[in-house]
């Protein structure tokens, strides 16, 4: 976990994941476009990204693609946030149900 | 790794989707909790998957008696390693209409934990994001349960709970 957190302390990394989120499945000469830095630079932030589990690579023939892992950030929500998101959904269950029954 | 099909990227988002999750657990524990019913359901919002988990054989996943949820063929089935399975998801009328698509379930084990990755690919053409949005929520529900024995609560699980 310490290291998702070193890995989102950083203004590149978090824009490397906003251009993942928006885009998924993107080389690094995609993602290195329009950003301050060297090719080498982009590199190393996501070989970062990758050591917290945050980017995952696949290979499809010649090129390597990243891709956004959402879940040691999931997982982190699970641990702070999960007990509040209990009563909202049952809320919500409770909600959806009372408007199927209005409908019928 | 299956080529076939090449990886698109078209409009904001692939025909691909890849999760990863550490679990400190052995291979065996992991391809259990994959492939039985109850413990399936008990990280999958109470939605739980039969089938005989040989090749070629058909699987369905539903909450008994409440929603149809998916079903597809396992193409490949290497216990305790490799999953890979056609995925029809059945649970609107949207998401019907999507076709069908792959998941592949691939177990590394990394000393002693296992990596489990799953890939949800041949999606169509901006997929309804409902069929691979569950992914985040269902694996930490799994390594949740695989680490601690617990249930993990998430938005989906309390959702179909009260079904």
């Amino acid at each position: 976990m310490d290291e998702v957190f070193k890995a989102l302390a950083d203004p590149t990394r978090r824009e490397l994941l906003d251009r993942l989120f928006e885009q998924d499945g993107q080389t690094l000469t995609a993602l290195e476009e329009g950003l301050p830095m060297s090719r080498f630079g982009v590199m190393k932030h996501l070989k970062v990204l990758e050591g917290a589990g945050l980017v995952t690579t696949q290979r499809r023939g010649r090129e390597k693609l990243h891709f956004l892992n959402p879940i040691p950030i999931r997982l982190i929500h699970d641990r702070w946030v999960g007990k509040y998101a209990q009563p909202w959904a049952s809320a919500l269950s409770e909600l959806k149900q009372d408007i199927e029954n209005e409908e019928d | 790794m299956n080529d076939e099909q090449p990886y698109a990227v078209i409009g904001d988002r692939g025909t691909m989707t890849v999760f990863e999750v550490y679990i400190k657990t052995t291979p065996e524990r992991l391809w259990e909790a994959i492939t039985s019913e109850e413990m399936r359901a008990r990280y999958s919002f109470g939605v739980g998957t039969i089938s005989d988990w040989t090749e070629g054989s058909e699987y369905s996943s539903a909450v008994p008696g409440v929603i149809k949820i998916a079903s597809g063929e396992n193409l490949e089935v290497d216990p305790p390693r490799r999953l890979v399975q056609s995925f029809n998801a059945l649970w609107s009328d949207e998401v019907k209409s999507e076709g069908t698509s792959r998941v592949t379930w691939e177990i590394e084990p990394v000393g002693t934990s296992c990596r489990l990755r799953v890939t949800h690919d041949q999606l169509g053409e901006d997929a309804n994001s409902e069929l691979y949005g569950g992914w985040p929520m269902i694996l930490s529900g799994l390594k949740t349960l695989l680490e601690t024995g617990e249930d993990l609560d998430t938005p989906g699980s309390l959702r179909y709970a009260g079904a």
